[in-house]
């Protein structure tokens, strides 16, 4: 079999980065449901790197001159894909984040007025005398 | 004004200096009234010096904006009965003396959010022309989208009814508490009208408007008045 040079950057690339994902993941870096994006996203660019006459076929039908736009198309494409993802998450996780402090001072304060009625109650801290 | 039905919700962040001062005028012109203070994620004495003068404080641990705070005031307003939530900034802007004209249209049940506006009638405010321009946009945009003629869209001293609090205590257009609040709210179907008052300078600390924000200002809300009209109904 012959491989390009390029061919065999890409390899390693997508190799590298499949190793790297996995490790992230056996380190409980990365949370799978993330993992398997950027799984999906080694193996895209595994197949367009060695699969040439593929590559060339997608470029023709999009219309596209050189195969390499077709690979940075692709890697744009997925790019942009992930941020927008990542910003309805970032969305999500902020919302979550200011009801839960907003829950939190109404506690604070629910447990204040608690203690304001009944003044046998322990103080803050386990109970400990003192002002 | 009757009392047990209204709560005067005063969001502060790091106002040690002025919550006194507003406190104390809310207790000499307002007697009676219920006051709730929000502590924004305060760095200061905020908290401390609005417990020395037994105001109840929801404290929230980091700063999360005006809107939240108001969020935060519906629920506590809600969890203790009360039918009138009125938003009073901490600054000493807003005058405790037109607490009754802004409350009465929504006790009396003629609109759901009475804003106080400083346009309505003649007032002794008079604002620099990129501010009025500002305003004349805002106005504009509000009553292109809502329909509805509201002269102040920046104005922070409002009442809200118990219907707008069940809704906002969990959905509210927080980031935005100026035009793009009252396009959300009018939208819903929230009936929204003004009250003539008239406001004061700051009394102290520094003024949430600075020059990068008053740049970034309307971009913001513009933006944001139009992302109200593609927001689906929920």
């Amino acid at each position: 079999m012959f491989l390009s040079r390029t061919q065999v950057i890409v390899a390693l690339a997508a190799v590298g980065l499949a190793l790297f994902v996995l490790d992230l993941v056996r380190r409980r870096r990365l949370s799978e449901e993330y993992s398997l994006l950027w799984v999906v996203a080694s193996v895209t660019i595994a197949i367009l790197g060695f699969t040439t006459p593929l590559l060339k076929a997608i470029t023709r039908t999009l219309g596209i001159l050189y195969e390499g736009s077709t690979v940075f198309f692709f890697g744009l494409a997925f790019a942009t894909a992930m941020l927008l993802y990542l910003s309805v998450k970032l969305s999500r996780l902020g919302q979550e984040n200011h009801a839960l402090t907003r829950e939190l001072g109404l506690l604070r304060n629910e447990i204040d007025e608690l203690r304001r009625a009944a003044p046998g109650a322990a103080p803050p801290g386990g109970g400990k005398a003192g002002a | 004004m009757i009392p047990g039905r209204v709560l005067v919700i005063v969001p502060a962040m790091n106002e040690e200096e002025s919550l006194p001062v507003t406190l104390d005028e809310l207790r000499r012109k307002a007697p009676g009234v219920a006051v709730l203070v929000v502590d924004d994620g305060s760095r200061d004495a905020t908290t401390d010096v609005a417990r020395a003068r037994g105001v109840p404080v929801v404290r929230h641990a980091v700063n999360l904006g005006v809107g939240a705070a108001l969020q935060t005031g519906f629920r506590w307003a809600l969890a203790h009965g009360f039918d009138v939530a009125v938003q009073l900034d901490a600054d000493g802007q807003h005058d405790p003396a037109f607490l009754d004209a802004l409350v009465e249209p929504v006790l009396a049940g003629r609109c759901d959010v009475s804003i106080g506006s400083r346009f309505v009638s003649r007032s002794a405010y008079r604002a620099p022309a990129a501010r009025r321009f500002g305003m004349v946009l805002f106005s504009a945009v509000v009553r292109l989208t809502a329909g509805v003629r509201i002269t102040d869209t920046t104005s922070g001293f409002r009442a809200y009814d118990r219907a707008v609090m069940e809704v906002g205590q969990h959905d509210f257009p927080k980031d935005f508490p100026d035009a793009p609040l009252l396009i959300d709210l009018a939208r819903r179907g929230f009936r929204l009208c003004e009250v003539a008052v008239e406001m004061r300078p700051r009394e102290a600390g520094r003024s949430f408007y600075t020059l990068g924000k008053s740049l970034y200002y309307p971009y913001k809300n513009l933006l944001a008045s139009l992302m109200v009209l593609v927001k689906r109904a929920g």
